[in-house]
């Protein structure tokens, strides 16, 4: 199949995601709104990051002065999935220049990604995963500026309720990354008790963010230590049996 | 300020799936680092999460573990996401009217 019709293919395959994508966008908006940010600012961070995990963990921190290390620090945790992403992808997009994946995988996206690996080998993978990118783009634009226009109605009823709005998609978000992984829970709850221990203990939300993660990261390689012993120490245990 | 907080964002964003694709053309066994980037967003995200809803109120708290709840029956995006945000608007409402 064609690259041409296999971003075509994508596309129509998104139009299930284009929905939740755009559930997601609308409440992007309103809660960028509840932070401050301008409508322009919202559209331009929207199609720009174009993540909604690394969007709404930047407006946890959005607040003047601008914290720009934890920012950093956050996007790039919450987004270190699509480093996942991208290794599953390789070799699939041998046939492509490397200026055009650079380009392309501008739009990597886990929705696409995962039904991609599905398909059968005639589809070009990389035109696929962009057709449906595209479409998500599309949607995950408009239904930012939705959300902006929907938060100047949502100001006659209590705006300021809205400010948890981020901390409600994380949530959402939390609930569809622990059924769609078959990575363990304990590493997410020991960090998350991490964090709300160093929060009572009253450290700066740039320490709390490290640490916690830092700490639920050594849970997860004790627990694989502790599941795959090293390959010398279980050959030590078979000779003491022997 | 915004600006050059957005571009470093987009930039950061972007890194991270180019990246992936590029090292895994050069390093094809990743199983040490696999069960780390598999934790880490998880662990960021409740490291975000948690200190939020400590700083919220009852209504916020409630929202969210209806939330929860919902998208852990149903696996519903739109209807947990609308009923979230139905309990942060008019919960107050309904509390102080109690």
């Amino acid at each position: 199949m064609s690259v041409r019709h296999s971003m075509v293919k994508g596309m129509q395959n998104s139009v299930g995601y284009f929905i939740s994508t755009f559930l997601f966008g609308i409440m992007f908006g309103v809660a960028a709104a509840a932070s401050g940010l301008e409508q322009w600012q919202g559209l331009l961070m929207s199609g720009m990051v174009f993540s909604a995990s690394a969007q709404f963990a930047a407006l946890e921190f959005w607040q003047s002065p601008l914290p720009l290390g934890t920012i950093a620090m956050s996007v790039f945790l919450v987004s270190t999935r699509n480093i996942l992403l991208g290794m599953s992808m390789t070799h699939h997009f041998d046939n492509h220049s490397t200026g055009r994946k650079i380009l392309w995988l501008f739009i990597l996206n886990d929705p696409g990604v995962v039904t991609a690996i599905r398909l059968d080998s005639g589809i070009d993978k990389l035109g696929y995963i962009t057709g449906y990118g595209i479409t998500l783009m599309l949607s995950w634009l408009i239904s930012t500026w939705v959300g902006f226009n929907l938060s100047n109605i949502i100001t006659i009823a209590d705006f300021g309720a809205m400010d948890f709005a981020g901390p409600l998609m994380l949530g959402i978000m939390m609930v569809l990354f622990s059924k769609g992984s078959a990575a363990s829970p304990i590493p997410w709850i020991i960090s998350g008790i991490a964090a709300l221990v160093l929060h009572e203990i009253g450290l700066p939300a740039y320490l709390i963010l490290p640490i916690s993660v830092a700490t639920g990261i050594a849970s997860a390689m004790t627990n694989r230590h502790r599941s795959h012993p090293p390959k010398g120490e279980t050959r030590i245990k078979a000779n003491n049996n022997d | 300020m915004t600006m050059t907080t957005i571009i470093m964002m987009a930039g950061i964003v972007y890194l991270t799936r180019v990246s992936g694709y590029f090292i895994g053309l050069q390093f094809r066994h990743i199983g040490e680092l696999r069960p780390i980037l598999e934790a880490l967003p998880g662990c960021a995200m409740m490291a975000i999460l948690i200190p939020a809803v400590r700083q919220g109120d009852i209504v916020d708290f409630t929202s969210l573990a209806v939330v929860l709840g919902m998208m852990w029956k149903t696996n519903n995006v739109v209807v947990s996401s609308v009923l979230g945000m139905a309990i942060l608007l008019f919960g107050d409402n309904v509390i102080s009217g109690s």
